[in-house]
């Protein structure tokens, strides 16, 4: 019966490794932050950037003298672009290594997957990028960018400088396109755009073939409207496409293109001669003129050894969210998820733009909209900017979220206050 | 008939996995429940409910073990099975929610309140009940399976070209839960659930029943899967498997044996599927992904085909393997498995479990004809043992 | 380039004509530019342009590239290229050079969208009388794409002594569009109308559109009914340009499963890693195009022929090592093979996300492969008509390596009887390790015409790897001609699928399609016959 034992004893062992990978030896003179990246799968492309930023700004924090005199120790995990596995990372980093708070996540699935974990064990997610809003939870703070101050902004622009009046919103088939393609369709639609002046088109992930809808979107164009294109194509997807809009010839004087999902990042995999002109809208470019952004990139540049490599919009709001995190445990005192979650709100922190970023009550920030548009040689020349917006977590423009507001300091402490009810909880049928 | 046929189930091998599993169940909870955190036997939560989703892996393995080492069908689509019975319960979980939701609304789930859906869409009546929740955990997957199942086994479609059509069924199913238009949340998927049954999902003691039906679950798949395989109809599941034609010709209805296993393994799949979301807490699209129906196949591999044990317990030893590498070098992680395919396929062709056993029958035939020669050993041990 | 080569040359023949001595001074409204906002400077470049001071047209052409400074101490314009770190100034009018400065001396005029727009009508009007013909129809072609009362003189003038018969239909054009929006008398339009409808295409759709709300209701008729003229040709060219798109479908997935109708459909090798052989052939190509940036910057439009050989050998290598090393041990154990070669896969992928990192790399198209050209009323883009001649040459070859060499026919006969073969003398060994290369090689030529369209990222191979395997099945394993057809129809059929359904169910449809497909033909189109299959 050997062989029996043997595999009983394999099983156990199996459950034991689960219980040594722990490995979390936590020094009392360190204070642990997770970094809840992908580094593998079809996010790494993205979020890679993102977890050396955050290893960056641990440095540079640990040279400035750590936090409460205590150095900075960065966890980090590979939740392998797998949203359940982000789940189970989330819930390793704060219960096993006892993490202060956690960097992370780019999809809004991933975020998502780990809400009920942050809530439940009561940490800090810094959650860094742009997405649809329709969310505020207790535990994450939003440094990204809401639909308000990237989406409507720029069709703002468009309507205003290039006189645009018929719309295509051409994006990837999941629920952060759906969902401002809606706000912005209520909103053209507020402003007097008639509806078959609207074309919404939606592609599967990492499209590559975009010969049919590019020429849909010129036969659109060719109504006798000015004409633009509202892309909310996701990362991968977008070179192929923008190589076929070169090669098709719309030029961004005929038919521009502005992209939410499109950075200096996106670029660097592109040939932008045929696509200057095109736009986006973000809260931050790397070429913004700036002292302190000179010097994010100087270090930037420094640390990842390589005078080539871009900064992009997340990096600075992840930027922004490590150092209101840092202001707001100095002013607590504490990594204590409580008092920090108090005292981060109201704090003013530097953002890359040359103006400051502050921590709404509903865990959104301020920031100001910046439309860039591409340049030959794939920075962005910024054509507008605006003054700070406040991130509007519930969009005023769908139905059922008009009437909801999110505040999360004492007495109201409520992510989903309907103002016209009075009661906290959505709509409270 | 019935005992006879369960203890037909109860092989050696299988009555100590099974007892294994059920102290599992019985130690893990209670170890998380009862002693204290500092206890040096204390299991964390967090560990424990990692151990249940390997759990519901294992289950999977399992599963496709029953078609692919028993039955000779390299399904690429299980994780389709597993991620339908995911979907049905947490369709059952979303509406669990009620008007704690977001947007306060009773009837409709979060993702389509904001997207202006005006009415719960058809084919969402009755999750809102736990039984018909759990009886559809087990029907769709087996729908689909007998619907996939009697077109491609009547069509004799089998080897190759039925792995890549089982492919192309569970990247068709992605790419159909990917779009919101579905009514099932798009690529977020189904998630932020609130109670299971009227208890709170994210209570310790829930976590634990959770993780015990888990275990319970996959002895009692166990125990079925050994009674099949051990029955008549298991002797002739491996002649489909060895030799189709053969069989065919023999009277049997090679397509109804094969239909009646691949439906019984889709439920086994769902089952874990079902188990699997409440303890990691959201199910979503990405369940469908190709790469996953392949991993599941390398868990089957690693562990030893057509043993039953060994899926399961390459399915536990190598997501062990996946957490340790992704928490500890993540860079490395791709590397690791990777190597261990190659290793698996060219080393240990009957994995694991397959070569322990193998080795071990090895050493008793010899053995046995050993004695055979000294004269005191009987034939028949010998052509038992080399069987 | 070119055009502003020929427009320099342009300039000195002006400058020497004493007719545009008198035009008023274009340099005191170029330095205003340097306080203007994008309003104003719009304002200003009209204002340029109506000096008729065709000097003007580089600085323009440089406005329009971005390369329009003013110097930071007298806020003087210029343009200015690179001179090594730092920039040399020209004068905006007079073209002359102003010397060297430091990039930090001057700062960059900005320019917008509409701005361009503004600069292109203005060249047009411009560069009409240019000695040059090229540059002439290029005008003529500006005013047609931005139309405008103010352009109407400027092209009758030129209209007047035009004599080339192309670019004098071409100006016709641009009068037409131009007097739509101008006071002209009814029957001026009724006649541009006309003009405007025998065009046809996109473009004069657009512009007839765009009057339609503010043309005289007497012309109401005339113009609907040019417009639905041009719908109804369009529609036909529609149908046209749909096949064709299908077509360059069908050639890219041919390209991705072609190398897999080898080592799976001939060699029955479940090759996993076949997508990472094609994200390899890119990735050599992005070496390639590297070392020519750095080094031989003038070949970079023989960029690809070079990365070719590079790729096929480069993979061919690799494919050579994987059989080598793991597959010759695994033969007759067809899903076997599925394991190990995606483990290989894995290995591979993260071995390029290593090295090279996990962001996207700049491949770029040689100008050869840039741009398109119309067809009747549809536009072909140059990197789809050679990616579909590209497929079809490599199936060419590739049938005729199999059929007509004494490699192909070793192939064959090793596939089809192993042991008859090796009986016969041939080296079954040697023969599978270069099928698989030959696989792996042609896998990696493949990725070289991927990396022209698509991402050039360790992801690159995984979003074929289905849609190959799709082709290969559907096609029926082990034929090469059912991977052609089986392609171009899948191709095809995508396409025609596209339009009413949407892209993503469209892609759903033919998974399904496939399925049942299979169903009815359980070894695909064009079926092997014969035993040995069944094993």
């Amino acid at each position: 019966m050997t062989f029996k034992s043997k595999l009983g004893g394999a099983l156990l062992a199996a459950a034991m490794s689960a219980t040594a990978l722990s490995g979390a030896f936590a020094a009392d003179d360190t204070i642990k932050i997770g970094v809840l990246h992908s580094l593998s799968g079809t996010m790494a492309i993205s979020e890679t950037t993102l977890k050396d930023a955050m290893l960056m700004l641990v440095e540079e924090q640990n040279k400035k003298g750590g936090v409460l005199g205590k150095k900075l120790e960065a966890v980090v995990v590979d939740p392998a672009s797998d949203w359940p596995l982000f789940a189970e990372k989330a819930r390793q980093l704060i219960s096993q290594d006892k993490v202060a708070a956690v960097f992370g996540c780019w999809t809004s699935s991933s975020r998502k997957s780990v809400l009920p974990v942050f809530e439940e064990l009561n940490s800090i997610l810094f959650y860094p990028v742009q997405y649809e809003g329709e969310e505020s939870s207790r535990n994450i703070f939003y440094t990204g960018a809401a639909p308000n101050q990237q989406a409507i902004p720029a069709v703002d622009y468009l309507a205003a400088t290039e006189g645009v009046e018929r719309w295509v919103l051409a994006g990837t088939d999941y629920v952060y396109p759906q969902t401002t393609n809606k706000i912005l369709k209520a909103y053209l639609m507020s402003k007097g755009v008639k509806e078959e002046d609207i074309m919404i088109n939606y592609t599967p992930f990492g499209h590559s073939d975009w010969q049919t809808i590019v020429s849909d979107i010129k036969k659109f164009g060719s109504a006798g409207k000015k004409t633009a294109v509202v892309s909310t194509i996701n990362g991968d997807a977008n070179v192929p496409f923008y190589k076929e809009l070169g090669n098709q010839g719309i030029k961004a004087e005929d038919i521009p293109v502005v992209a939410f999902s499109v950075g200096e990042e996106e670029l660097a995999g592109l040939d932008t001669k045929p696509l200057v002109g095109h736009l986006a809208a973000w809260n931050y470019f790397q070429s913004v003129d700036a002292p302190v952004n000179a010097e994010f990139i100087k270090s930037w540049h420094a640390y990842t050894k390589n005078d080539n490599r871009v900064t992009n919009d997340p990096m600075e709001a992840a930027y922004i969210g490590f150092n209101a995190w840092v202001k707001a445990v100095e002013a607590a005192g504490t990594t204590e998820t409580d008092k920090v979650l108090d005292s981060i709100i109201g704090v003013s922190v530097p953002n890359l733009s040359g103006g400051t970023s502050t921590v709404m009550p509903n865990h959104h920030i301020t920031k100001p909209v910046l439309i860039g548009e591409i340049q030959a040689d794939g920075q962005f020349d910024i054509v507008q900017e605006t003054a700070a917006v406040v991130g509007d977590e519930w969009s005023d423009y769908l139905p059922d979220s008009k009437d909801l507001i999110s505040d999360w300091r004492k007495p109201m402490e409520c992510g989903n206050f309907n103002v016209a009810t009075g009661k906290c909880g959505g709509k409270g049928s | 008939m019935i005992s006879a046929f369960i203890f037909r189930a109860l092989k050696g091998h299988i009555v100590v996995t099974v007892a294994v599993i059920l102290a599992f169940a019985v130690l893990v909870p209670a170890s998380n429940l009862l002693l204290a955190p500092d206890h040096a036997l204390h299991i964390p939560t967090y560990v424990m409910s990692l151990m249940g989703k390997y759990l519901c892996y294992a289950l999977l393995a399992l599963a496709l073990d029953l078609v692919w080492g028993y039955c000779g069908i390299l399904s690429l689509g299980h994780g389709a099975f597993f991620a339908l019975g995911g979907y049905a319960m947490g369709m059952y979980l979303m509406r669990q929610i009620g008007s704690r939701g977001v947007y306060g609304n009773a009837d409709l789930p979060d993702f389509m309140v904001f997207l202006n859906w005006k009415e719960l869409p058809w084919f969402w009546y009755g999750f809102d009940m736990f039984p018909f929740a759990m009886l559809m955990v087990l029907f769709v997957p087996g729908l689909l399976a007998f619907v996939f199942g009697w077109f491609a086994f009547r069509s004799r479609v089998n080897g190759v070209y039925l792995s890549i059509i089982t492919q192309a069924m569970t990247y068709a199913l992605m790419l159909a839960f990917f779009r919101n238009d579905m009514g099932f949340g798009g690529n977020n998927g189904l998630t932020d659930y609130k109670e299971i049954v009227g208890f709170s999902v994210q209570g310790g003691g829930t976590r634990a029943v959770l993780f015990a039906m888990s275990a319970l679950m996959l002895a009692l798949c166990l125990l079925i899967a050994s009674a099949i395989v051990n029955s008549k109809f298991g002797k002739v599941l491996v002649g489909v498997r060895d030799a189709e034609s053969r069989v065919r010709f023999l009277g049997f209805r090679v397509e109804n044996i094969k239909l009646f296993t691949f439906v019984v393994s889709a439920m086994f799949a769902g089952i874990a599927g079902a188990l699997f979301v409440p303890q990691v807490g959201i199910i979503n699209p990405g369940e469908f992904a190709p790469a996953n129906s392949i991993e599941v196949v390398v868990w089957t591999a690693v562990g030893g085909r057509g043993t039953l044990i060994g899926p399961i317990i390459g399915a536990v030893l190598v997501n062990a393997g996946k957490s340790y590498f992704t928490g500890a070098f993540p860079e490395l992680w791709l590397f690791a498995l990777g190597g261990l395919f190659i290793a698996v396929t060219l080393f240990l062709p009957k994995g694991i479990v397959g070569t322990i056993q193998s080795g071990f029958t090895g050493r008793k035939a010899m053995r046995a004809a050993a004695d055979a020669e000294k004269g005191r050993g009987d034939v028949t041990a010998v052509a038992q043992a080399a069987e | 380039m070119l055009i502003r080569f020929i427009t320099l040359i342009f300039l000195i023949l002006a400058s020497a004509a004493p007719s545009f001595a008198q035009a008023p001074d274009p340099k005191p409204l170029f330095n205003q530019l340097a306080d203007a906002d994008f309003n104003a400077a719009e304002k200003l470049v009209g204002q340029i342009a109506t000096t008729g001071d065709t000097r003007v047209v580089p600085a323009l052409n440089a406005f329009a590239e971005g390369d329009l400074y003013f110097r930071k101490s007298d806020k003087a314009v210029f343009a200015a290229k690179p001179a090594g770190a730092q920039l040399e100034l020209i004068d905006p009018v007079t073209g002359e050079s102003a010397g060297q400065v430091a990039k930090g001396a001057v700062t960059k005029i900005r320019i917008n969208n509409n701005l361009r727009r503004a600069i292109r009508a203005a060249l047009g009007g411009l560069t009409l009388m240019s000695p040059d013909r090229g540059t002439r129809l290029s005008a003529a072609d500006a005013i047609l794409r931005s139309p405008s009362a103010e352009a109407l003189d400027l092209v009758e003038a030129a209209l007047a002594k035009e004599t080339d018969a192309t670019v004098k239909a071409r100006m016709e054009e641009a009068r037409a569009v131009s007097l739509l929006s101008s006071d002209r008398s009814i029957d001026d339009k009724r006649a541009a109308i006309a003009t405007i409808g025998k065009l046809g295409g996109r473009d004069a759709l657009g512009i007839l559109n765009a009057v339609s709300s503010s043309i005289d209701a007497s012309l109401k008729p005339d113009l609907d009914a040019a417009i639905t003229a041009i719908q109804n040709e369009q529609q036909l060219w529609d149908m046209a340009q749909n096949v064709w798109y299908g077509l360059s479908l069908g050639s890219v997935l041919l390209l991705a499963a072609i190398g897999l109708a080898i080592t799976f459909g001939v060699m029955g090798i479940i090759n996993m890693a076949h997508g990472e052989m094609v994200m390899l052939g890119a990735y050599s190509t992005f070496v390639v195009q590297q070392v020519i940036r750095e080094n031989a910057p003038g070949l970079f439009d023989w960029s690809l022929t070079i990365a070719l050989p590079v790729a096929f050998l480069v993979t061919g290598a690799v494919g050579l090592v994987i059989e080598r090393g793991v597959i010759r041990f695994l033969y007759g154990r067809p899903l076997e093979t599925l394991l190990a070669t995606w483990g290989i896969s894995l290995i591979l992928q993260q071995s390029i996300r290593t090295i090279f990192g996990p962001t996207n790399q700049e491949v770029g198209n040689p100008s050869w492969m840039s741009g398109s050209f119309p067809v009747g009323g549809m536009t072909i883009t140059w990197n789809r008509m050679w990616i579909v001649v590209f497929s079809l040459s490599i199936f060419v070859g590739l049938l005729l390596l199999m059929k007509r060499s004494a490699f192909g026919l070793q192939m064959r006969a090793v596939t089809q009887n192993r042991r008859m073969a090796s009986s016969m003398g041939i080296k079954t060994p040697w023969v599978d390790a270069f099928t698989f290369a030959l696989g792996s090689g042609i896998a990696g030529i493949a990725g070289v015409a991927l990396s022209q369209i698509d991402n050039v990222s360790p992801n690159l191979g995984q979003s074929y790897i289905i849609d190959s395997f799709m082709v290969v099945v559907f096609g029926g394993v082990g034929n090469l001609w059912g991977t052609l057809v089986g392609a171009l129809s899948l191709g095809i059929l995508n396409k025609f699928l596209e339009p009413s359904v949407g892209a993503v169910l469209g892609k759903i449809l033919v998974l399904v399609l496939i399925i049942l497909f299979i169903q009815k033909r359980p070894r695909g189109l064009f079926a092997l016959k014969g035993r040995a299959i069944e094993a």
